[in-house]
């Protein structure tokens, strides 16, 4: 065996402290920014029909008669499904709850009763998708209206309309978590600050692309392939598989690019099988693109929830010892990945703060409004609202500077790795540094100047601070505190990474990418490990099923992978590493592993740079001229790698143990100015600090902080799913539903600390979800800024002008929910 | 959504009664109406062009009456369908002699509007409801007086 096969690879240089660190330039923006990306509505195929859904006009009624002859008749169209047709082909989809949500039968289509405005009834398939839009304008449903549930608040009522006759009322989920010694707390308590109402308002994060499939059915083997935005394939395909009564082998899930998912893209399922049953009833490929309103109407909405009967134990000083509180969640009409979110909140239960004794009563309840399920911040971002209003009224109750309470009750660097009553463990940080950091961003300094300068010209100005913490790597176990009887723990992500013939680094991920750098991130990962640049490292864009690198959990979702995808990528390309060189060590006659370094885009031996074997040599070897390799050399340049999570299956009895791993955070500061005049507002200052342990490329890091940090704004200031009385949904498209865009973002100064994980591979935490802060922070700035003009207390999350001018007018409203003894 | 109110009528309270339980004179009053279908006394269809934004909203619209008294009460549900929107509405009238003479009409409706329609809210709604309840009531005072001098001449 001789080098005769190499080529000199292109000299690479990787910088001193290696590519992880370094912002490199990202590899998916060539493509997407020239356009040239590959999005589930640019996938075509011959012959395909294009589906569009008649949806529900009514948020609840029977379904007394569908008539498709006329739709039908239309020259170009292909055929339509009912949701008969969907009850007598598939099986309800699976439960996550037990009884009384998991009694519940929800099929892909509504069959005999719809609970939404906007629930999908029929569908319909045409050669164009205008006309299969024209042709559903055909379809005859006749209804008989019921009253609809819109207040969550009056789910439970003797007298409330019920949606689910099968769970026998609108409860769909009760648990009560108790940690610590609340009487304890209370007894020692100085103060006891009460706050009647807060809630949390409904929206989600409107990713520019909406949902969509290109579906393929292969008669002969029974098999469809699913191109499909849906970013947790994992999930899908267990929803999916048992009821469509196939196995999972028969779904296969494709995707390149995807724009932009928030959570609210792993919950087309519904759709997904309805175009399955349409790709096998008609036997053409079925294209399903979302349009906006129907995005609006049924897709995914963030979970809207109410706090009720809060008590706070507070010494005089600012010391928090403890809260208990009524959470009372609004899951809308079903329950498509709930009532996960009635524990998901349990990972940042005590916030970031020190009190140990907590009591939350925990209520998910059916309503005639849209689904919801995960929206960036799942159900943690509503908990950490609750927690940074209760810091906030408590402080502005006792008079307290807010700063000070936080830093007062801060969970302290000191005491890092940090076990939370609930058995969480925060894994490292440092929020008082944080903090400081973004107050000194806003000038925090020189506040009170500003704001008598502000006051001069008649703005009342206000500061606010939102800290939030983004838990990340969930231990699936945490279901079975929902459910005990579910068979979910732990976690898991693949990645596979090989040596082609002429010296290709392949790479392929379970992850489905959504703008989060994943190609590029995994290319500095194994640039590190093979000693070659990233610019040698090819990964394949997005996830197929059928590749080897798909796992129970593939997806991108919760924060996870610069944990689960990197630590899968840097254990597969270990192992290559280590098969590079005992290959060359048979190539080399027998020298010894240990002398042997990778550099340079190949392997040589340490101190003779001249014994020098080029990857591309490698992969030729063991690929296309093998004989005569050691029988005993098992090599195939072909690596397969599956991270797991060191999780236990936690206490269901003590609801207790660590729920995910890894625990970022971010802190913002806002200032505000307002007019009392109209409660119109604007930001004047904005700081976001990060901390999600080593950064990868610190870039992407600041482009996700930056856009979180958006979507925060728009949802603190304006983006609200409102409902009237009948279960209208008044906010359905672009015209009412205001997402911010440039004109509307403040000044953004961003800052990071990098407090690396003692718990996972590379030093790393998911992150992405901390944007929520900056509905904490505006919340709080406009409360700030209220002080001593009616001293309003800030009840909701969403604070419109026309709130902030209710605020002002009539500050006793606000003022009666809250009250200290 | 709910909208009522009174009107007073220079007629004897039967002439009244009888235009409002005339299908061909209640359907001059109503705007936008392309075409009346009789099914009985008590069943009529209308298909009707809704001023409402650009092109209005055409929609078929079933009237059932449901209960009436002669010459006072009478009450009427009606369902209309069209694209884009479903409308229920209830309403009913009520019919008393006038203090000055005359007959007034104290009458109520409980209008829903369901599809991408009834998400315009009733911010929307709202005002063009009270302008049709005004086009309609000003029509059937046109009516009543017809009728009035029809009985009288």
């Amino acid at each position: 065996m001789s080098s005769s096969t190499t080529v000199a690879p292109s000299p690479v240089q990787a910088p001193q402290k290696g590519w992880a660190g370094q912002s490199v330039p990202r590899k998916e923006d060539k493509r997407l920014l020239q356009g040239e990306g590959v999005f589930v509505d640019d996938v075509k195929r011959h012959g395909m029909g294009y589906v569009h859904f008649v949806r529900s006009p009514y948020a609840h009624a029977h379904i007394t008669r569908i008539d498709v002859s006329e739709a039908e008749a239309v020259e170009g169209v292909y055929g339509t499904l009912t949701g008969e047709e969907v009850a007598a082909l598939t099986d309800p989809f699976f439960q996550i709850a037990g009884a009384p949500g998991g009694q519940i039968k929800d099929y892909s289509l509504a069959v005999g009763k719809v609970r939404y405005v906007g629930e999908a009834v029929v569908a319909v398939v045409a050669e164009t998708r205008e006309l299969a839009r024209d042709a559903s304008e055909l379809v005859e449903v006749d209804y008989e209206p019921l009253p609809a549930l819109v207040d969550a608040r009056k789910a439970l009522d003797a007298d409330a309309p019920v949606l689910h006759d099968d769970a026998g009322g609108n409860l769909m989920w009760h648990g009560s978590y108790e940690w610590g010694d609340l009487d304890a707390a209370f007894a020692e308590a100085d103060r006891v600050v009460r706050i009647e109402e807060l809630h949390f308002h409904r929206f989600n994060s409107t990713p520019l692309e909406c949902d969509g499939a290109l579906v393929e059915y292969n008669r002969g083997v029974g098999q469809w392939t699913i191109h499909t935005n849906n970013q947790f394939p994992g999930f899908a395909a267990i929803m999916m598989g048992p009821a469509m009564r196939v196995g999972l082998d028969r779904l296969r899930f494709v995707t390149q690019d995807i724009g932009g998912g928030f959570g609210n893209k792993i919950t087309s399922h519904p759709q997904l099988v309805v175009c399955c049953l349409l790709a096998r009833k008609l036997g053409r490929p079925i294209q399903w693109t979302e349009w906006r309103t129907d995005f609006h109407l049924s897709m995914s909405h963030g979970n809207e929830r109410w706090f009720h009967d809060t008590e706070v134990a507070v010494r005089s000083d600012g010391t928090l010892l403890g809260f208990r509180t009524k959470a009372l969640d609004d899951a809308g009409a079903w329950l498509r990945y709930e009532p996960l979110g009635g524990v998901i909140w349990a990972q940042v239960t005590p916030g970031m703060y020190r009190w140990r004794h907590i009591r939350v009563d925990f209520t998910q309840v059916a309503t005639n409004k849209a689904p919801v399920s995960p929206n960036r911040g799942y159900s943690r971002m509503q908990h950490l609202w609750f927690t940074e209003r209760v810091i906030d009224i408590v402080a502005h109750e006792l008079g307290l500077d807010p700063v000070e309470v936080r830093k007062r009750n801060y969970i302290r660097a000191e005491e890092m790795p940090y076990e939370t009553p609930n058995g969480c463990v925060y894994d490292s940080g440092d929020y008082a540094r944080m903090l400081d950091l973004a107050l000194e961003l806003v000038g925090h300094g020189e506040i009170e100047t500003r704001r008598a300068e502000a006051a001069a010209r008649g703005r009342l100005l206000g500061v606010g601070i939102g800290s939030t913490l983004d838990s990340g790597t969930n231990n699936f176990g945490q279901s079975r505190l929902i459910n005990p009887e579910l068979q979910f723990s732990g976690n898991n992500e693949v990645a596979t990474v090989k040596l082609d013939i002429f010296g290709e680094i392949v790479v392929t991920l379970g992850t489905t990418p959504q703008g989060q750098g994943h190609e590029t991130t995994a290319a500095q990962v194994v640039a590190d490990i093979l000693r070659c640049s990233p610019d040698d490292v090819h990964v394949r864009a997005g996830h197929d099923s059928y590749w080897n690198s798909h796992a129970g959990f593939s997806g991108t979702y919760a924060s996870q992978f610069a944990v689960t995808g990197l630590s899968a990528v840097k254990g597969a390309t270990e192992m290559l590493a280590g098969e590079i060189k005992r290959l060359a060590s048979a190539v080399f006659g027998g020298v010894p592993v240990e002398a042997l370094e990778l550099a340079d885009g190949g392997v040589r031996i340490k101190g003779s740079p001249e014994a020098f074997l080029p990857f591309m040599a490698c992969g030729a070897i063991v690929n296309a001229n093998n004989a005569g390799l050691p029988e005993d050399l098992d090599v195939t340049l072909n690596c397969r790698y599956v991270y797991r999570p060191p999780f236990q299956v936690p206490d269901v009895e003590r609801k207790f143990g660590n729920l995910t791993l890894t625990y970022a955070a971010q802190i913002h500061a806002a200032v505000i100015e307002v007019d009392p005049e109209t409660g119109w507002y604007e930001l004047v200052d904005y700081a976001a600090v990060d901390d999600c342990g080593s950064r990868i490329n610190p870039q992407i890091v600041e482009g996700q902080v930056m856009g979180a940090t958006a979507q925060a704004i728009g949802a603190a200031m304006h983006e609200v799913f409102e409902y009237d009385e009948d279960g209208n949904l008044l906010t359905p498209n672009f015209y009412d539903y205001h997402v911010p865009h440039a004109l509307d973002m403040p000044p953004l100064a961003t800052g990071a600390i990098e407090s690396p994980s003692p718990f996972t591979p590379l030093g790393t935490k998911g992150m992405g979800e901390g944007g929520g802060a900056g509905i904490h922070a505006v919340c709080a700035a406009v409360q700030d800024a209220l002080r001593g003009h009616g001293d309003a207390i800030v009840w909701d999350s969403c604070n419109p002008y026309r709130r902030v001018w209710e605020m002002l007018e009539h500050p006793e409203r606000s003022r009666a929910l809250v009250s200290v003894t | 959504m709910k909208v009522s109110g009174e009107k007073t009528f220079a007629a004897p309270r039967a002439t009244v009664w009888r235009v409002l339980n005339d299908p061909t004179a209640m359907a001059r009053t109503m705007p936008g109406v392309e075409s009346f279908d009789v099914h009985d006394d008590r069943r009529w269809t209308a298909n009707v062009k809704i001023p409402l934004g650009l092109g209005g909203l055409k929609m078929k619209v079933d009237m059932d009456k449901v209960e009436e008294r002669p010459p006072d009460f009478a009450k009427l549900a009606m369902k209309g369908t069209g694209v884009g929107a479903m409308m229920r509405m209830e309403t009913s009238f009520n019919l008393s002699d006038a203090a000055g003479g005359g007959t007034t009409m104290a009458w109520d409706a409980d209008v829903h509007i369901a599809g991408p329609v009834g998400s315009m809210g009733q911010r929307v709604l709202q005002p063009i409801v009270n302008q049709q309840v005004q086009s309609v009531l000003s029509a059937l005072d046109e009516q009543v007086q017809e009728a009035a001098g029809s009985t009288s001449g």
